[in-house]
């Protein structure tokens, strides 16, 4: 046991290592049941009646993609999918090239037409102080539109945004961090009559349950909640994209949970050999 | 007038702030519009300092043969590189500096003006922040071995809750437990950490009151160093 409480940790990574590429490889994947908070995100959505406005906002970073990027995916599929029309903006700066890869990609399958059906305002510095002039008015923020350099005035779907929020229908946030769903619910939720729902890093889903479901509508907590609300999407969705992201999705959730099975047998070994070393007569 | 000024200043925004916000006029509106834009300025300017400041930084250790001196060379060369990528694709699409913009695809892999620009980013920023979030899952495990002793009921409480949500928020717990993990998973997270959740809010905000208060009426001075 003394030799065991001394473990090089170089062990305790190859042994992670080795169960994440094996459980990879092997590829099992498996259904998740959906959760209430997921449940409810989609339902806002599909309650939205065709041609709503929605205010997309991606606020993260390549470090926290592997969680926010396949529920950003999602949305867009979801949105266009119900004839939704979608402005999208950023308030972190490492957001921008995901907006422009994946409105490009998926875009084109809904045969929706930029500046009408969705539009591309980039990202805006000044983090919660951003947010507060982006719900005053989203024509101050953005004088124009990020991809062609469009002023306000000339883009069709911007026309129909108002100042305070108006003509937009739903708030939808993929957020890594500060600023995010915390910074948005205090812009927008305490002063403007928009509904708000987010996708959130595992760090903060557990912030979200506070607000839950009276400032914030429902949520998506992590990888599990990307691949719940994925689940729900593909089945709307005739794409084969959503299927591909559904499944890898959930291979990834098999190998997280076998990770975490491994994390929880280190805690248990951990303590036994804690109370042993106690116990044991110096 | 080196203190009143700043503190003039910053009680009448800060009054004049908390005035547009609980006041649905247009000029209400107006003067918390112009202010936030002030904000922002501030913000970019702030961007700038941060770049002046990280370049005089890097040049002095790079001029006194620092041990870090290589990792400052490349610092600078990303930073100015990445830098002059954007602004020449900036001017290329607004200006059309090497003709026409439209349809023009660079050919990395990425699509339209800002190809070049996105491919650097997809090769290199995306992959190495990528990687250093995933270290987290080794050290966590080491940690988890080392640190995570149930040495108290605190922490024996600590060490229980983590597990259930380990376990809960992944399918294979379910598994192992008939439905247990998630069940408790829903129960910890709702009523024990929500209410927690709210309580600290509560507090966290009473406490940013507070202090804004202080700031506003001038009672609280520190920002200038007092």
């Amino acid at each position: 046991m003394a030799t065991l409480g001394d473990l090089d940790r170089r062990w305790i990574f190859l042994a992670m290592g080795l169960l994440v590429v094996g459980m990879y490889a092997a590829g099992v994947k498996a259904d998740l049941p959906s959760s209430p908070y997921v449940d409810s995100f989609y339902r806002t959505v599909e309650e939205l009646p065709p041609r709503s406005i929605v205010l997309l906002s991606a606020d993260f970073d390549p470090a926290s993609a592997a969680e926010l990027l396949p529920m950003y995916t999602g949305v867009i599929h979801h949105l266009l999918a119900r004839k939704l029309r979608i402005v999208n903006t950023a308030t972190w700066p490492a957001a921008p090239p995901y907006i422009r890869q994946e409105f490009a990609r998926i875009a084109p399958l809904y045969g929706a037409v930029y500046g009408e059906d969705w539009v591309e305002l980039g990202f805006k510095p000044g983090d919660d102080v951003a947010m507060g002039i982006i719900a005053q008015s989203l024509q101050n923020a953005f004088p124009t539109e990020s991809r062609d350099g469009r002023s306000y005035a000339d883009v069709p779907l911007l026309r129909e945004v108002g100042a305070g929020m108006q003509g937009i229908d739903l708030l939808v946030t993929m957020s890594a961090g500060y600023p995010g769903i915390l910074e948005w619910i205090a812009q927008v939720g305490g002063r403007y009559d928009v509904p708000i729902v987010c996708g959130t890093t595992a760090v903060q889903t557990p912030d979200i349950f506070a607000f839950y479901p009276r400032q914030v509508r429902g949520f998506l907590g992590a990888a599990t909640g990307a691949t719940q609300y994925l689940q729900l999407v593909d089945e709307v969705t005739t794409d084969a994209g959503v299927t591909a992201i559904k499944e890898e999705n959930q291979r990834r959730m098999q190998v997280q949970s076998w990770g975490h099975v491994l994390i929880i047998g280190l805690i248990v070994l951990g303590n036994v050999i804690y109370f042993r070393g106690k116990r044991a007569p110096r | 007038m080196k203190r009143e000024i700043p503190i003039a200043l910053t009680v009448l925004c800060g009054l004049a702030i908390v005035w547009s916000f609980f006041t649905p006029s247009p000029y209400a509106d107006a003067v918390n519009s112009e202010l936030n834009t002030w904000a922002l300025v501030f913000f970019s300017v702030a961007f700038l300092l941060g770049i002046g400041n990280l370049v005089r930084i890097s040049l002095k250790q790079i001029a006194a043969g620092h041990a870090d001196a290589v990792f400052k060379v490349v610092l600078l060369v990303v930073l100015f590189g990445y830098l002059g990528v954007g602004l020449l694709e900036i001017h290329q699409q607004r200006l059309g500096l090497f003709g026409s913009s439209e349809g023009r695809v660079v050919g990395l892999g990425g699509h339209g003006e800002r190809a070049l620009r996105d491919w650097i980013y997809r090769k290199s920023f995306v992959p190495l922040q990528a990687t250093m979030f995933s270290l987290l899952a080794f050290y966590i495990a080491s940690a988890a071995f080392r640190a995570f002793r149930a040495r108290s009921l605190e922490s024996t409480l600590l060490l229980a809750a983590g597990t259930i949500v380990m376990l809960g928020q992944v399918p294979l717990g379910d598994q192992l437990t008939g439905g247990l993990a998630s069940r408790a998973l829903a129960f910890l997270m709702v009523h024990v950490n929500g209410a927690g959740q709210t309580a600290i809010i509560i507090g966290a905000t009473l406490g940013v009151l507070a202090t804004g208060l202080r700031i506003v009426l001038g009672i609280e001075r520190s920002y200038l160093s007092d």
